[in-house]
Formats: C-alpha cells, sequence, structure tokens
C-alpha cells in the first residue's frame, strides 16, 4: 500500500493497493472529489502524485467515474446513481493521469474506482494466457443469478473478475445482496462499481452502483432503479490486489 | 604563372584554387571546396529551402531580439576543430536552432530560449537493418518535447569503417514507440533501395529539444545489413494488418500483444455490423499460436447520440485458413453500436 503525495484537483491524500512487477502495476484505490473546486476546474487532466512506481509510463487503462444521485417522491425515494469510465495511465514513475471529462461536473461529489492494470508494450514477450476459472456464486436458494460469462483468472498477487449478473427472484429485489463466490481466494477486500442498469434520469450513462467484496462475499444494498432492465446488463469488470503483496 | 600569396601560414585569408582561409577568433580555418556527390535528396531541397527562409527571417527580428540571440550565442559552442572550441554567432545560433525545429514542424523562435539546455544521448540496445526492415530497439525513452532525429547511408561495402560523412536524415524528430524505432518506410522512401545483405550502414541518431530546437551528441554506429531481423517483431493487430477485401466493423484499431504480462492491451472503435452486437476484423495474415483464445475489455459508447455508456466486450483471436480474425462480442452494460474499446484485459 501507499498514499500519493498529492494531486492537481483538489481530492486530498489517496491510498493505493498495489502490486508493482517489473512491466506492469495493479492498483486499487477509491476516493472522492469536487468538481466545484477551483483546482480541479484549472486543471486540463487530472494528475495524482505518487511514491515511485515500478514503470516509468503505461499504456491507457481505464477507471471508473460514479456519482450518486437520489430522487424523493411521494411514494418514496428512488436510486439514479450513474457513471462511465474515463482513460489513465501511468505518466511517468510519480504520476498517474486520468482524463478530464465534463459529462458529471453537475452530478457531484464524483467517485473514482481505480481497479486497473496498466501495462506497458514492447516487452519482448507476447501475451501471458492465464486460466479462466467459472465462478460459483451463491446464494440462499439462488435468489440471485449470473450469466457464463462470470469467471476469474487468478494470478498470485491480483485477480481479475467480471461478474455478470443475470436475474433475481422478485421477493429479494429489494433486499441486501449478499452472494458466496466460492472459487474467490479470501484475501480480496475492495468497492467495486456494478455497471449497467437502466437509468431513467440519465440514459445517455447508465446506472452505476457499488458492492463490496470481502472474504469471498460480494454485498450490496443501493441499486439504480432500472438494475434489472432488459437489455442493460449489470457487470463488474475489475483487477484486484490480494492482501498478500506486503 | 600566376603570383598567389600562401594561404599555408597564419595572418592570411582568401581563396586559392579550391582551397580557402579565413580567420576566425585567432585561428586559421582551411576549407577545401567540396562538392556534392550523389543526387540531391527532396528533404536536401526542402532543409536548404528552409535554411534560406531562416537566414532571411533574420533581418525581420527587433534589436533586442537579436541582442538576445547574441547573448545565448555567447554561452553556445560551435562545432569544435582541432581542439580549439569554436564560436558562434547569434544568427548562426538562431538558424541552427530553427532550422532543427523546423525539421521537427515546429514554428519559428524568434526569441531566443532562456538559455542553453543539456540534451541527453539517445541510448539504444540494437540496430536492425534488413531488407524487410530498419529499426532501432531498446531505446531508452524521453518523454517530449524530446525527438529522435535519424541519419542513416545506403549500404555501403563492408570494408569501409568511416561513412557517416553519406548519412541523410531518415526522420527528422519521431517520437520512440515503446522503445522502437521503426523507420522502414522512412529508410525506403529516403534512401530509395532496401538495404542489401552484407552491406554496411552507417548510422548517427540524437535527440532534439523540439521547444528550444537545441540537439544533443550524436551518436555513431554502424551495422552490416542481415538476411532476417535479429528479434521478432511485435504482435499487434493496426489498421495496416487488415485484410482490405473484407467488412472490417472497426474505423480504428491497435490491439497490442507485447506486454509481455498476463494482458493485452485492447483499442479499438467498434462499429457493430448486421444487427448483431459484436464487430469483426479481419487480417490479412495468421498470429501466432500464442495469442489466440479469448479476451476482454472494458468498452465506452461514443455515437453521434452522445451516449457513454461503460460496456464489457469478450474477444475472439482465431486463426482460420491461413488468416486471423478477432470478435469483439458485446457483454455487460447497454449496447451501443459504436463504441471505444480501451484498456488491458486478460487472455485464456
Amino acid at each position: 500500500m501507499f498514499n500519493s503525495t498529492g494531486n492537481n484537483f483538489g481530492a486530498g491524500q489517496i491510498s493505493f493497493k498495489d502490486y508493482q512487477a517489473s512491466n506492469y502495476v495493479v492498483l486499487n484505490s477509491k476516493f472522492s472529489f469536487d468538481p466545484t473546486n477551483a483546482d480541479y476546474q484549472a486543471c486540463e487532466q487530472l494528475e495524482i502524485y505518487v511514491p515511485d512506481l515500478s514503470i516509468d509510463r503505461s499504456a491507457v487503462g481505464a477507471v471508473f467515474i460514479r456519482f450518486v444521485e437520489d430522487q424523493h417522491w411521494s411514494w418514496g425515494d428512488s436510486v439514479y446513481d450513474g457513471g462511465s469510465i474515463l482513460k489513465s495511465w501511468v505518466k511517468d514513475k510519480n504520476t498517474i493521469v486520468i482524463e478530464k471529462q465534463p459529462w458529471f461536473d453537475q452530478n457531484g461529489p464524483l467517485i473514482i474506482y481505480i481497479l486497473t492494470l496498466y501495462p506497458q508494450l514492447n516487452q519482448g514477450g507476447n501475451t501471458i494466457k492465464g486460466t479462466q476459472q467459472r465462478l460459483t456464486m451463491t446464494t440462499p436458494d439462488n435468489y440471485l443469478r449470473f450469466g457464463y460469462e462470470t469467471f476469474m483468472v487468478e494470478f498470485e498477487h491480483w485477480v481479475f473478475i467480471h461478474l455478470f449478473f443475470s436475474g433475481c427472484t422478485y421477493a429479494y429485489r429489494d433486499s441486501l445482496w449478499e452472494v458466496t463466490m466460492e472459487e474467490l481466494p479470501a484475501d480480496i477486500t475492495a468497492d467495486v462499481p456494478i455497471c449497467g442498469g437502466g437509468n431513467q434520469f440519465h440514459p445517455e450513462c447508465d446506472g452505476m452502483a457499488e458492492a463490496h467484496i470481502e472474504n469471498k462475499v460480494l454485498s450490496n444494498q443501493r441499486r439504480v432503479m432500472g438494475f434489472w432492465d432488459t437489455g442493460h446488463d449489470p457487470f463488474v469488470y475489475a483487477f484486484l490486489v490480494r492482501d498478500n503483496n506486503e | 604563372m600566376q603570383a598567389l600569396p600562401s594561404i599555408a601560414f597564419g595572418g592570411f585569408s582568401g581563396s586559392a584554387k579550391g582551397v580557402t582561409a579565413r580567420q576566425v577568433a585567432g585561428r586559421t580555418i582551411l576549407s577545401v571546396k567540396s562538392w556534392p556527390t550523389g543526387q540531391t535528396t527532396n528533404a536536401q531541397v526542402a532543409r536548404r529551402t528552409s535554411m534560406s527562409k531562416i537566414s532571411k527571417s533574420w533581418k525581420l527580428l527587433s534589436n533586442d531580439q537579436m541582442r538576445e540571440w547574441d547573448r545565448l550565442a555567447e554561452h553556445t559552442s560551435g562545432q569544435s576543430a582541432f581542439g580549439q572550441k569554436a564560436e558562434i554567432s547569434g544568427m548562426n545560433l538562431y538558424i541552427r536552432l530553427n532550422v532543427n525545429r523546423a525539421m521537427a514542424g515546429e514554428a519559428l523562435l524568434s526569441s531566443a530560449p532562456a538559455g542553453t539546455v543539456a540534451v541527453p544521448n539517445v541510448e539504444y540496445s540494437q540496430i536492425a537493418v534488413t531488407p524487410e526492415l530498419v529499426a532501432i530497439t531498446g531505446i531508452k525513452h524521453q518523454a517530449s518535447p524530446y525527438k529522435l532525429v535519424v541519419k542513416m547511408s545506403a549500404g555501403q561495402s563492408a570494408g569501409i569503417s568511416n561513412g557517416w560523412s553519406k548519412t541523410v536524415i531518415i526522420t527528422p524528430g519521431i517520437e520512440d514507440d515503446w522503445g522502437e524505432a521503426d523507420v522502414t518506410t522512412l529508410y525506403l522512401k529516403t534512401i530509395g533501395v532496401e538495404p542489401v545483405p552484407g552491406q554496411k550502414v552507417f548510422v548517427e541518431s540524437y535527440w532534439m529539444d523540439t521547444s528550444t530546437g537545441f540537439s544533443g551528441q550524436p551518436v555513431q554506429d554502424s551495422v552490416i545489413v542481415t538476411g532476417e531481423a535479429p528479434h521478432g517483431r511485435r504482435v499487434r493487430v493496426t489498421m495496416d494488418t487488415l485484410d482490405p477485401t473484407e467488412d472490417n466493423n472497426v474505423t480504428a484499431i491497435d490491439v497490442d500483444f507485447s506486454t509481455g504480462a498476463p494482458v493485452a492491451q485492447f483499442n479499438a472503435v467498434c462499429l457493430g455490423h448486421s444487427n448483431v452486437a459484436s464487430s469483426i476484423v479481419y487480417l490479412d495474415r495468421e498470429l501466432p499460436t500464442e495469442v489466440i483464445g479469448t479476451g476482454i475489455c472494458l468498452g465506452r459508447a461514443n455515437g453521434p447520440d452522445g451516449k457513454i455508456v461503460a460496456q464489457s466486450y469478450m474477444v475472439w483471436v482465431r486463426n482460420y485458413y491461413g488468416k486471423a480474425d478477432m470478435t469483439f462480442a458485446h457483454r455487460g452494460g447497454y449496447y451501443v453500436a459504436k463504441t471505444e474499446c480501451f484498456g488491458a484485459g486478460v487472455m485464456y
């Protein structure tokens, strides 16, 4: 783990969980910032300053940006959280860059999730293929169901997961979900965005919820109202650092 | 018989036959009139035209600007000769730096840079010259505003030990592509013929600071042309590698398998096809078997309707009857036909 030494968009100190190899780094972080602050408005791209990384530049990766929005109706409250992905790269040994987009500047504060592997190119070898392991997603009476492409690729220091939500028993639609990912290593703790689900107020970006992973269990309570809208299939895509890298 | 003063001793200046003597800062410089060998290249013509224009533009500078250049020139060395550091005038420095900048496509610099700039030397591991590939590899990257200038000669006899005077500019300023400067096309365009195995090619390279025009110390090297490249080419799928006779459903693609890590680097602007939530590209060649398989990547909608929806895509890579194809198949999120896929993705 390490902490940032600064940034140019007024976000305060940012903590990272990391795995650093000689030719790539995997970084996990979650932080928020206020898009109305002067530093953010003045910057051309978001820069996070960090202690020396193992690589001095990287190819472009993706990070998630999310906003939280509630609407209050006579019949109750509704969630319209949304977000998208932003380009991000390691600019030099001490700078991580995130592209600046104005899309959600009116919806602050904004949350960034870095669950990203930053690779280098022309490294003298080809892609090293991993082994796909389907994840068995267990809930009582199988109330939460997942599609075929719900899997992980496990490595010694990090794990990649792709979760593909496919259905929920009606009685559990507003419940706290707790699903055990049987094959996932227990040494992973992270907050991850769930992308997708229809978003009536923000159809340009769709919904984005947040789930917590700890001790093989994924839990989630707050979900966008159109989470199960047909054709808006919610998914999780994350490179997760294992807690064995100290 | 014509009586001429000897120019072989100090204190003389003038020309006799093909030899010119001049006094510069107390030194006598003798130079022999040189005549160009070989045909003038287009690049040389462009450079001479540019130099002529830049020379004329000196007179348009204000007195203050000229004084700035003179002041900077006092702290700048010209090319040293016979161990003596040569001086350079403000005008010559103005021309030298602006010719460099013009080569790199930069605008004319009227005001002198604040000071001299220490430009790093080029460091690399290998130069590969074959009939199919001309590349410098293992380059220690220098970030912008540095650009790499490469000069090369045509193939010379392997017995020649000093042929750097025969080099011409192959590229006036490129950025290395992840430590590699592949100048194959530029070499063929400039020199006009493929290198022949067994011949020797002379190479000179240096970094140029494009913000000021200052250049680093040239690194001179020579290499014998071989029949095959000493290293494998990077495995990439780019627009250049697609089969133009096929219906390729992308407007841009750069998938790079050269990570040496458990991921491929995906970049593609997918268009979709036939009302199916996927895009296919067909290559004009096979891919190495070690990159055949299934990958996954993220995408962001990029359509005219302003959607920016996040999506996930499975990527199937296969060889089929001597060619390869790659399918980006939509999975998570709301499908938008025009989507930009980017970032690292595992493969299995």
